[in-house]
C-alpha cells in the first residue's frame, strides 16, 4: 500500500516479512523509515522521505510506525526518532538517527548499488 | 575584543504549560511550528526525538518540545520573546494552559546590537509582562548580581502561583563560557573545501572535540555551520543537553546546558575542559527551591581543580521557578 510517493507501509509482520524477502531477491537497497505519531520530528522528515521514493526509482522505499509493530520496532532497538535503517541482500549498511533533511539523499545515494 | 561580531550569548525562555492532551506540545503542527520560529528570525536545521521530547536545532540555537514545556534557545540577534503570542495562541489550540514562564540570558557581549525587545532588560521585562495572561500573577525580574556587574544573569519568571505545583523537573544548569582557548576553539572552524554536509562535519567535530564524551549515554545531534560554529543537542531518556560554540577570536563564545541530577557536575567538568575558557558564568535553578549553599560548593567543587576562582556569588527565589543561583569563575592564567 503506497503511503505518499512510493513509500510502502507495513502495517503487519507479515506485510514486513514479504517485503524485505523481495527486496532481498531483488538486491535492492532498501531504506526503512520508523516513525512514531507523536513524534513531532518524524512528522517533518515525513514529506522529504515521500520525495526522495519518488526521485530514486531503484531503492525499496518502507515505513514502519513503532507502536503499529512493537515487535520489529524493538528487534531493531529503535530508541530515537526518525531512525532510517539502510538494508542490503537481509544486512543492515547503514542507520542514520534524526531527521537530516540533507544527509538522507547523500546516504542514499552513498549505499545505493552501482 | 572586537568592535562587533555574531553574538554568542542566548536569550532562553522556558514556557510550562497543563491540560488534558497527554501529548500536548509534540502535537504542535511543524507549519505553525515554523511560523513560531519565522517570528524569532531562525529556522530548523535537523531534528531527533525520543519517548519524551522532541528536540530540534536550529540555524540560532535550540528548541525543545516536552508534552507539557517548551525550551527555546536562540542567539545571535533573534528576536525570541516574539515567540511568544504565536506560542500560547498555539498551546491554546491543543487545550493546553500556560502556568508559568522563566526568561534568562547573560549579558550580550555587542548590546547594542540587539533588536526590540531586546535592546534593553527593562523593555524585555516590559514586553514579557504584557504578552502573558494575567493568570500569571506572580511575577518578579531581576539583574543578579547588580545590573553594574561586567558578568549579569539576567532572570524574569511569572507563574500562576508562588510555588511550583508542577511536576519537579530537578535542576537546569545553564553555562556561558567565554575567552575560549584559541587552539582548541579552532576546532569548530570547518575545513576549506570539506562539501560535506553539516550532519556529517558536525558529528565529526563532536568526536574529534570531546563533546561525544561528556555524556556517553546521549544521543547526539551535531551541526557545524560554515565557516565556523557548532550546535549540537543531546537525548538521554527525559533529560536534554545542548551546547552552542561561536569560536571567533576576539568574541568566542560556547554554552552548556542540561537537566539532570548527580552527574551534572561531572558534565560541567568535561565541557570546561572541552573549551578552557578564560571566564565561566554557571546558573542552576532548582525547582522547588532550597538551600543555595550546597549548589554553591558543587559548582565550586568543580571548578576550582581546573584553575578557575569564583569571583562572586549569588542566588535568588523566583516564583514558579525556584532557586536561582549564579557564579562567575575566572582563569587565573591571565
Amino acid at each position: 500500500m503506497a503511503e505518499g510517493g512510493s513509500v510502502i507501509g507495513c502495517h503487519t509482520v507479515d506485510e514486513w516479512n514479504q517485503q524485505l524477502q523481495e527486496a532481498r531477491e531483488s538486491k535492492k537497497l532498501v531504506v526503512i523509515d520508523f516513525p512514531a505519531s507523536w513524534c513531532g520530528t518524524c512528522r517533518m522528515i515525513a514529506p522529504i522521505f515521500a520525495e526522495l521514493s519518488k526521485k530514486f526509482t531503484s531503492v525499496l522505499f518502507l515505513k514502519v510506525d513503532v507502536d503499529e509493530l512493537k515487535s520489529v520496532a524493538q528487534d531493531w532497538a529503535i530508541e530515537a526518532m526518525p531512525t532510517f535503517i539502510f538494508l542490503k541482500e537481509g544486512t543492515i549498511v547503514d542507520k542514520l538517527v534524526g531527521a537530516h533533511k540533507d544527509d538522507l539523499p547523500k546516504r542514499i545515494e552513498l549505499r545505493m548499488p552501482k | 575584543m572586537a568592535v562587533s561580531g555574531f553574538e554568542g550569548f542566548e536569550k532562553r525562555l522556558e514556557l510550562h504549560f497543563s491540560g488534558d492532551n497527554p501529548l500536548g506540545l509534540r502535537y504542535l503542527a511543524i507549519d505553525d511550528l515554523q511560523q513560531v520560529l519565522d517570528a524569532v528570525q531562525c529556522s530548523i536545521v535537523s531534528a531527533a526525538g525520543n519517548h519524551s521530547f522532541d528536540a530540534y536545532v536550529l540555524s540560532e540555537s535550540s528548541l525543545f518540545l516536552y508534552p507539557d514545556k517548551i525550551i527555546l534557545k536562540t542567539c545571535g540577534t533573534t528576536q525570541l520573546l516574539r515567540s511568544i503570542p504565536s506560542l500560547l495562541h498555539h498551546a491554546a489550540d491543543l487545550g493546553l494552559r500556560l502556568r508559568s514562564c522563566r526568561y534568562s540570558r547573560g549579558s550580550f557581549i555587542f548590546p547594542a546590537a540587539q533588536p526590540s525587545p531586546h535592546t534593553s532588560f527593562s523593555d524585555e521585562v516590559c514586553f514579557l509582562d504584557a504578552h502573558l495572561p494575567a493568570a500569571l500573577r506572580f511575577r518578579k525580574a531581576s539583574v543578579m548580581p547588580s545590573a553594574t556587574s561586567p558578568h549579569s544573569w539576567h532572570v524574569y519568571s511569572a507563574a500562576d502561583d508562588e510555588f511550583s505545583v508542577l511536576p519537579p523537573s530537578g535542576s537546569t544548569i545553564e553555562v556561558c563560557m567565554t575567552e575560549l582557548d584559541r587552539s582548541l576553539a579552532r576546532r569548530f572552524y570547518r575545513r576549506k573545501g570539506d562539501d560535506r554536509s553539516g550532519d556529517e562535519a558536525g558529528a565529526e567535530m563532536t568526536e574529534l572535540t570531546g563533546i561525544g564524551g561528556i555524556n556517553p549515554l546521549a544521543l547526539v545531534c551535531g551541526f557545524a555551520f560554515d565557516p565556523c560554529g557548532y550546535s549540537m543537542n543531546g537525548l538521554d531518556c527525559d533529560r536534554y543537553s545542548t551546547i552552542h560554540v561561536t569560536p571567533e577570536d576576539g568574541h568566542s563564545y560556547a554554552s552548556f546546558e542540561c537537566v539532570g541530577g548527580g552527574e551534572m557536575m561531572d558534565c560541567l567538568r568535561k565541557v570546561v575542559h572541552v573549551f578552557r575558557p578564560g571566564v565561566v558564568s554557571v546558573s542552576v535553578c532548582t525547582a522547588g527551591g532550597g538551600d543555595e549553599g550546597p549548589v554553591w560548593s558543587a559548582v565550586a567543587n568543580a571548578l576550582e581543580p581546573l584553575g578557575l576562582s569564583c569571583r562572586h556569588r549569588t542566588a535568588e527565589d523566583f516564583p514558579g521557578a525556584g532557586t536561582v543561583t549564579y557564579q562567575t569563575f575566572t582563569a587565573g592564567r591571565k
